[in-house]
């Protein structure tokens, strides 16, 4: 076979190639040694129409650091949602802060997390509630972090990860799109639309379904629909444990700063206490801390519950540099 | 280069299937010698230059097809990063540029797929491995599908284009962009997404699209 003028290769690339031009093509194809040619002229077309250079240097350094295994590997590729057109100017500036938190802890697992989601970040005594670009609302408990993927959300699925807790009012979307919340040790929950609270910190997890209906999806491919008013809750050693009723409020206060008690022992209250607010409260003596109270309280603040909690055990608080005591009033 | 490197390049040739009609066209293979000779005594400097050589080409190309700057640097990225990982250039056949060009088209249709199929499993688009036994026609279609990808947007409204180009391409912000056309946030966010639309229609009869079993719905 005659070797093919390049040019007609060119014109081809160009899509300037008649019918006739491409047949040829196609039979000079047919010997594959024809191929390795076609990548070496493609090579060189794409040398002489450069649309855009890639800043290489960076690149580069980036794929050094692969090399040399100081850096996670990249596995965004076609899993990971692409650019959306949806509106994510407003992620744009939690992003910001998200990189410059997260790049400040440095790891290449975190470097890939900023750089594929924003992040909603609360600190401790503060609750704040965003919008979702789906028209979702998240409110966010005290110390507790939403992740939400800078490319594509909405597309296909609309995917964030917990940590912490959040009441999650998901808005159903035309096209049945799922909502799901990645809860970390392999729980999932997905919706459609409905309205849940979501918990997922070191001392375990839960979900209390408001209204709506939920699929979990747990460790070994085991799922679970819940109806609302149930209670799904995983202790720190992933045993899991369906209540059917639950009460609400208990679930649902902390939005308006309430603390709901109900036979709870005050060693809870106390690691409550230091999720929401990050103080650090200490009972030394095992009888004070077995002790089970039930009540609201509304605080805004750790020292406001300390206050209610000591006038109504008759407890004394002591304060140290670090950490705060309760003990028994003795007289 | 050490004797032993050569001997083992050497095999490397002879183990291509293009060796023997290769031998009209020395220059194909030559020009990637050094290339294999560095593999050979040191994979990480191999892949090292084979990044430097091909990087800018092949954003260049995949860009082609995803028509973002940032999508098509992390394609060409996670290429090289596979490359490396999966230790691909032990199993390479044919010259590294093929292989690459290939995989950066396989990954771009892919990300296409992807984006014009909404699905909501993930699972269905794998990260299909280059089929190595492309049909000429396939080659081809290729270029094509790129080809019809940069007519659709040359059809499109210049103040459609403008804003979608800007939003793709630069990647810039709905806000900025409505600085810059001085127009309303809104009229941006309908320009791009009237683009998008239109582009899915121009591409959804296209059977390469559709030859995949894919079935094309919409981003939107």
């Amino acid at each position: 076979m005659t070797p093919l003028p390049k040019d007609i290769l060119f014109d081809f690339f160009d899509g300037k190639a008649t019918p006739l031009q491409r047949k040829l093509i196609e039979d000079w194809l047919m010997i594959p040694a024809n191929e390795e040619l076609y990548y070496q002229y493609l090579d060189e077309w794409e040398t002489r129409h450069m649309q855009f250079f890639p800043p290489l240097d960076e690149a580069l350094t980036q794929y050094r650091q692969e090399l040399n295994g100081e850096r996670t590997r990249r596995v965004r590729a076609l899993y990971d949602p692409p650019e959306s057109p949806f509106r994510f100017q407003r992620w744009f500036w939690w992003s910001i802060a998200a990189s410059i938190i997260l790049l400040a802890t440095g790891g290449g697992l975190i470097y890939q997390d900023q750089w594929r989601y924003s992040t909603y970040r609360t600190g401790f005594s503060e609750t704040a509630t965003h919008r979702l670009p789906d028209g979702s609302t998240v409110t966010l408990n005290a110390n507790s972090v939403l992740q939400v993927p800078r490319f594509g959300f909405g597309e296909g699925r609309r995917l964030v990860r917990l940590t912490g807790e959040a009441v999650f009012k998901v808005a159903h979307l035309p096209d049945h799109q799922r909502f799901v919340v990645d809860m970390g040790r392999g729980v999932q929950i997905e919706v459609l639309g409905t309205e849940f609270v979501a918990y997922a910190r070191n001392r375990g997890q839960h979900v209390f379904l408001h209204k709506g209906s939920i699929k979990l999806d747990l460790p070994q491919g085991k799922q679970l629909y819940m109806k609302p008013g149930n209670l799904f809750t995983v202790d720190a050693d992933g045993h899991g444990k369906l209540t059917e009723t639950a009460p609400a409020q208990s679930y649902l206060a902390w939005q308006d700063h309430w603390f709901y008690f109900d036979n709870t022992s005050l060693s809870e209250v106390v690691q409550q206490i230091d999720e929401v607010f990050g103080v650090q409260v200490v009972i030394s003596e095992s009888g004070l801390a077995r002790r089970r109270i039930a009540g609201n309280f509304k605080a805004t603040k750790a020292d406001q519950l300390l206050q209610s909690l000591s006038e109504l055990l008759n407890v004394k608080i002591t304060r140290t540099n670090d950490h705060i005591e309760l003990r028994t009033l003795t007289l | 280069m050490s004797a032993s490197y050569s001997t083992h390049s050497q095999e490397k040739t002879q183990s291509s299937v293009f060796r023997t009609s290769v031998c009209k066209e020395a220059l194909v293979m030559d020009d990637e010698l050094v290339l294999r000779q560095a593999f050979a005594s040191d994979p990480r400097k191999g892949c090292e230059l084979l990044f430097r050589r091909y990087y800018t080409n092949l954003c260049n190309h995949a860009i082609r097809f995803v028509y973002s700057k940032e999508v098509a640097e992390d394609i060409v990225a996670e290429l090289f990063a596979n490359f490396w990982y999966s230790r691909v250039f032990d199993d390479i056949s044919t010259s590294y540029r093929a292989y690459l060009y290939r995989a950066v088209r396989n990954r771009a249709y892919n990300y296409l797929a992807w984006q014009f199929k909404r699905t909501d499993s993930m699972d269905a688009i794998e990260d299909m491995p280059v089929d190595p036994t492309l049909k000429p026609d396939e080659v081809l279609q290729y270029s094509e599908l790129h080809q019809k990808i940069e007519h659709a947007i040359q059809q499109l409204p210049a103040q459609c284009q403008r804003a979608f180009l800007l939003k793709r391409i630069e990647g810039k912000k709905y806000t900025e962009i409505a600085e810059e056309m001085q127009i309303g946030t809104k009229a941006v966010e309908a320009l791009v997404s009237r683009a998008l639309t239109r582009l899915r229609a121009e591409l959804k009869n296209d059977w390469f699209l559709g030859l995949s079993g894919l079935v094309i719905l919409s981003i939107l």
